[in-house]
C-alpha cells in the first residue's frame, strides 16, 4: 500500500514537469517558426507591394508626361491655325501673333521656323540651325520630341511639328515648336509625389534629363553609370538593354543599411524612361517595424509562457509537497493510534499483555547487552476476583479490576504498569520508579491491609530486583511471582474475605 | 488526497489551454562681370596654368568656373519700355548659341522689370565678311536702337561701322572679335585677350613637347581679329624656342571639314608633326578627326567648347582647350546695348571694352564641362 502511493506521487511530478517542458518547447518552437515564416512572407509581400506601388507611380508619371506632350502638340496645331487666320505681313505682326497664342494657350516659348532655319519667337529672331537638333534635317515630316541643352546643365523639352502649309511674310515656314523647361515638368510631377519617393527622367543612354535626384545613391548622375558598381554585371546588362529597347524594368539594391527599390517605364512617344525610387525602402522599413514588433511580442509571449509554466509548476510542487506532508502526518497518527490500541488494556487503560511482551523483548536485549543495572519487577494479583464475578456479576468484577489498576498506578507512578492476565498486573521499575520501589511497595501493602478491614480491593504483590545472574526479564519475574504467592497467603491469614 | 492518472491526464490539457489563453492576451499590443580680366586653368600635371590674373579659388575647379551663369542686371534704369536690337555674328555655330543664351537671360530679366527687349540675332552658315556687310547695310535701313557686330573681317567691316556711326546709328561690337583699332563703334563686349589666349595655349603645347618639335597653326577666317590675334600669339610663342618650328599655317574659314582636310594635308606633308595650335572652334574638331584617323601622335591645343572637341579632350586626343565665357558675353552685350540705346557712351556706366574670361581646361575637366554645357544628352 505504501509503495503504491509513492509511485503515484512520482508519476504525478514527472508528468507535470515533462508536460510543462513539452508545452514550453512546443510554444517556443511554434512561435519561432511562425516568426520566421512571417518574416519571409513579409519580405515577399513587401517586395511585391513595392514593385507594384513603384510601377503604378512610374506609369502615372509617364502618363503625365505623355499627356503634357500630347497637349502641347494639340496646342501647336491650334496656334498654327490661329496664325494662319491672322494678317501677318511683317516680323512685328508675327511676334504679336505669337505673343497672343502664348497668352491664350499658356504656351511656353512657342516659335516658328522658316525654310532658312530662322527662328521667330515672341521677342527674338535668330538663326537657329546649330541650336535645334531637329533643324539639321532638310525637311520635317512628323512630330519631333527632342532635348535642348541650355548651356549650363539646364535642359528643355523641345516639341516640333511640321507646318508645310504655313506661308506668311512671303516665306514658307517648315516647322513650329515649343520648348518646355524640365523644371516645369519636375514641378508638375512633384505635385503627386510623396516626399519619401524620388523620380527622374532619363534618356536612353541613362542621362538624367530632369535634373532630379533618384535617391542618394544614384543621385542625378547617369543612371546606367551609377548602377554599374552596385549591381551585378548581368543585372546591369539587363537594365542597359531595357533602356536601349525602351522597356520597363525594376531594380533593387542595398547600400549600407538602406535597401532601395526602383522601377522605370518608357514614356510613350519619346525615347525616355521615367524612373521612380522609393527612398530607404520606406514600405519595407515600415512593415519590418511591424514585423519586429510582432516578433518582440512573440518573444515576450514565450517568456511569459515559460515563466507562467514555471510558476504553475512551482505552485503544483508546493501543493503536492504540502499534501504529502499532511498525509504523512495523518498516517503517523493513525499508526500511533493503532499501536496504542494494540498495546493498551481497554478496561483499565494500562498496557496489556502484548505491550508487556514487546517490552520484555526489548529489556531482554538490553540485559543481554549489559545495558541495564537497575531494574525490578513487581507482580500483583487481585484477591477474590472470581468470587466477586461469581457472586456479584462481571460488572462488579470489572470494577474491582479497575480499582486495582488505579491503586497500582497510584502507588507506582514512575513504573510501567501492565495488565498481563485477568487479575494479574506486572510493574517494571527503572530509574525513579526503581529508586522509589520499596516506598511504593510498602505504601501499597499498607493500603491493602487497610482494605481488608473495609472489604475493598486487595492486591497481593511480590517483587524482585534484577541480579547479575539473571539472563532475562522472566528470571526476575519468576522470583517476584513466587513472592506474590507467599504474600497472597499472608493476606489470607490476615483475614481477606472468603474467596478473595 | 489521492492523485491518480486520470487527474494528471486532465491537468495537462487544462494547463495548455490556460497557457494558450494567456499567450493570446499577451500577444495583443497593441551680375554682371564688369572688369573681368582673368582666366585660369590647371594643366594635366596639376600645375596651375595662368592666362591672366588668376583667381586662386576658381583655379581649383576650372570646369565649373569657366562659365558664370549667375548674372543679375545692374542698377541702371533704362529710359524706355522697349528696345529693338540687331546683332550679327560670324557664322551659325554652337559657340554663338551659347552667347544667345546669355542674351536671353538678360532679356528675361528686363522683361521682369517691365522692359521689353526684342532683337534679331543673325548669321550666315559660312563666315563671310561680304555677307556681314550685306546684313549691316540692310539693318541700318531699319530703326534698330543698337546694331551689334561680331566682326568677321576687320579690314572690311570697320569702315562700314565708322560710316554707320557717322550716320547716327548706334553701333557696338561683341563676342570674340572687336573692330579694328580706332573704329568709332561705341563699345565692345567680349574676349579682349585673344593674343594672350593663343600665346598661353601654345606655351602649354611647347611645355608638353619639351620645347622642341614641329608645329602647325590652324586659323579660322582670314581677317577675323580673334583668330588672327591668337595665331599671332602662337607664332610669337613658338619663335621664342630655338628647337621649335612652325611647319604650316592654314585657314579653315570656320569649317570643321576644311580643318580636317587641312590637317590631313599637313600630316601628309610632315608625318613627324609634333603639335597643332588651333585658333578657333572648328580647328580642333577637324584636327582631332584627322589625327585620330591617321593615328598621329601630334598634340592638339585649341579654342572653345565644341561638344565634339570636348569629347576628344575627354579621350585624350586633344591636350587642352581654352573655353570662353560665352554666356557672360551674351548677358553683358544686351545690358550694354540698352545703355548705348539710351545715348550713353563708355565710361562710368560701362567700359569701352568689357572683358570676359577664358579658362584652359584639360582632360580631367572634360567630363564635367560636357555635363555643364551639353548635359550628356543622347
Amino acid at each position: 500500500m505504501k509503495q503504491k502511493r509513492q509511485i503515484t506521487n512520482r508519476t504525478f511530478l514527472l508528468t507535470a514537469v515533462i508536460g510543462s517542458l513539452i508545452i514550453v518547447t512546443i510554444v517556443t518552437a511554434s512561435t519561432l517558426w511562425n516568426a520566421k515564416k512571417t518574416g519571409a512572407a513579409t519580405d515577399e509581400a513587401v517586395s511585391a507591394v513595392s514593385s507594384f506601388y513603384l510601377l503604378t507611380m512610374a506609369e502615372s508619371h509617364a502618363k503625365t508626361v505623355t499627356n503634357l506632350i500630347d497637349n502641347s502638340f494639340d496646342e501647336m496645331r491650334i496656334a498654327i491655325a490661329y496664325i494662319e487666320d491672322e494678317d501677318v505681313d511683317s516680323q512685328n505682326d508675327l511676334r504679336e501673333a505669337i505673343g497672343k497664342v502664348e497668352s491664350l494657350l499658356g504656351m511656353n516659348q512657342f516659335a516658328l521656323v522658316d525654310e532658312d532655319n530662322v527662328v521667330y519667337t515672341r521677342y527674338t529672331t535668330y538663326t537657329g540651325g546649330s541650336r535645334h537638333v531637329f533643324l539639321e534635317e532638310e525637311s520635317i515630316s512628323d512630330r519631333i520630341v527632342s532635348i535642348v541643352s541650355l548651356y549650363g546643365s539646364s535642359k528643355q523639352l523641345c516639341l516640333a511639328v511640321p507646318t508645310p502649309d504655313l506661308f506668311i511674310m512671303g516665306k514658307r515656314f517648315k516647322a513650329c515648336f515649343v520648348q518646355i523647361d524640365f523644371n516645369d515638368i519636375v514641378n508638375l510631377l512633384a505635385l503627386d509625389v510623396q516626399d519619401r519617393t524620388h523620380f527622374a527622367l532619363y534618356s536612353k543612354n541613362g542621362s538624367n534629363l530632369s535634373g532630379t535626384q533618384l535617391g542618394p545613391v544614384i543621385s542625378n548622375s547617369n543612371f546606367l553609370e551609377a548602377i554599374h558598381g552596385i549591381v551585378s554585371e548581368d543585372v546591369w546588362k539587363e537594365n542597359y538593354e531595357n533602356f536601349e529597347k525602351g522597356s520597363e524594368g525594376s531594380l533593387s539594391f542595398g547600400t549600407g543599411d538602406a535597401h532601395q527599390t526602383l522601377c522605370y517605364v518608357p514614356i510613350e512617344g519619346t525615347e525616355w524612361e521615367m524612373a521612380v525610387l522609393i527612398r530607404e525602402s520606406i514600405i519595407q522599413d515600415q512593415i519590418r517595424d511591424i514585423s519586429i514588433r510582432n516578433l518582440n511580442t512573440s518573444r515576450r509571449q514565450v517568456i511569459y509562457t515559460f515563466l507562467s509554466v514555471l510558476a504553475l509548476a512551482g505552485v503544483l510542487l508546493f501543493q503536492v509537497g504540502k499534501l504529502s506532508k499532511e498525509k504523512l502526518e495523518e498516517e503517523k497518527e493513525t499508526s500511533r493510534n493503532f499501536r496504542n490500541m494494540a498495546n493498551t488494556d481497554s478496561m483499565t487503560g494500562v498496557r496489556n499483555k502484548h505491550a508487556y511482551s514487546e517490552q520484555e523483548k526489548y529489556i531482554n536485549s538490553q540485559i543481554e547487552a549489559g545495558e541495564i543495572d537497575k531494574l525490578a519487577v513487581v507482580v500483583g494479583d487481585i484477591n477474590g476476583l472470581k468470587y466477586v464475578n461469581d457472586n456479584f456479576g462481571h460488572v462488579a468484577g470489572d470494577q474491582l479490576i479497575k480499582d486495582a489498576s488505579a491503586l497500582i498506578c497510584g502507588q507506582f507512578s514512575h513504573g510501567a504498569v501492565f495488565r498481563v492476565g485477568g487479575d494479574e498486573f506486572t510493574i517494571i521499575l527503572q530509574g525513579d520508579g526503581f529508586d522509589a520501589m520499596q516506598e511504593s511497595i510498602d505504601g501499597l501493602n499498607r493500603i491493602v491491609e487497610d482494605n481488608i478491614k473495609e472489604n475493598a480491593v486487595v492486591i497481593s504483590i511480590g517483587y524482585s530486583v534484577l541480579t547479575a545472574q539473571d539472563r532475562c526479564l522472566n528470571d526476575v519475574f519468576e522470583r517476584a511471582d513466587r513472592m506474590m504467592y507467599e504474600r497472597k497467603k499472608e493476606l489470607k491469614a490476615l483475614g481477606t474475605p472468603s474467596g478473595r | 488526497m489521492r492523485i491518480n492518472g486520470k487527474k494528471i491526464i486532465l491537468l495537462i490539457p487544462m494547463l495548455t489551454a490556460g497557457l494558450f489563453l494567456f499567450s493570446c492576451s499577451a500577444a495583443s499590443p497593441s551680375g554682371s562681370t564688369d572688369g573681368k580680366e582673368a582666366s585660369a586653368g590647371t594643366d594635366g600635371s596639376g600645375q596651375d596654368l595662368i592666362i591672366q590674373g588668376t583667381d586662386p579659388v576658381k583655379a581649383d575647379d576650372p570646369a565649373h568656373n569657366a562659365v558664370n551663369f549667375e548674372h543679375e542686371l545692374d542698377s541702371y534704369k533704362p529710359q524706355k519700355d522697349s528696345y529693338n536690337f540687331y546683332f550679327t555674328y560670324k557664322t551659325v555655330h554652337p559657340w554663338w548659341d551659347a552667347v544667345a543664351l546669355g542674351m536671353e537671360e538678360a532679356q528675361r530679366q528686363y522683361l521682369d522689370r517691365g522692359i521689353t527687349i526684342t532683337y534679331e540675332y543673325m548669321a550666315p552658315d559660312q563666315a563671310s565678311a561680304e555677307d556681314q556687310t550685306k546684313r549691316l547695310l540692310e539693318a541700318e535701313k531699319k530703326d534698330y536702337d543698337v546694331i551689334g557686330v561680331d566682326v568677321a573681317d576687320t579690314e572690311i567691316i570697320s569702315p562700314i561701322l565708322d560710316r554707320m556711326v557717322d550716320d547716327g546709328i548706334k553701333v557696338m561690337t561683341f563676342s570674340s572679335s572687336d573692330a579694328g583699332e580706332g573704329c568709332k563703334r561705341i563699345a565692345y563686349v567680349g574676349n579682349t585677350h585673344n593674343y594672350q589666349d593663343g600665346a598661353d595655349l601654345t606655351e602649354a603645347l611647347c611645355k608638353k613637347l619639351g620645347y622642341k618639335g614641329k608645329v602647325a597653326i590652324l586659323v579660322g577666317s582670314v581677317g577675323a581679329p580673334c583668330h588672327e590675334d591668337r595665331a599671332r600669339g602662337a607664332r610669337d610663342t613658338i619663335t621664342k624656342y630655338d628647337n621649335m618650328e612652325i611647319v604650316a599655317t592654314e585657314y579653315d574659314m570656320d569649317s570643321v571639314d576644311l580643318a580636317y582636310d587641312l590637317t590631313k594635308k599637313i600630316l601628309n606633308d610632315c608625318p613627324d608633326l609634333d603639335g597643332i595650335v588651333c585658333c578657333n572652334m572648328s580647328n580642333p574638331v577637324g584636327a582631332a578627326r584627322a589625327i585620330t584617323e591617321m593615328k598621329s601622335d601630334a598634340v592638339i591645343v585649341g579654342m572653345d567648347h565644341d561638344e565634339e572637341a570636348l569629347r576628344y579632350l575627354k579621350d585624350g586626343v586633344i591636350y587642352c582647350l581654352g573655353v570662353q565665357d560665352c554666356y557672360s558675353i551674351g548677358f553683358d552685350t544686351i545690358q550694354t546695348a540698352v545703355k548705348i540705346a539710351d545715348g550713353n557712351v563708355s565710361g562710368k556706366l560701362f567700359p569701352e571694352k568689357t572683358d570676359e574670361i577664358t579658362t584652359v581646361i584639360y582632360q580631367k575637366d572634360a567630363a564635367v564641362m560636357l555635363e555643364i554645357l551639353y548635359g550628356d544628352i543622347s
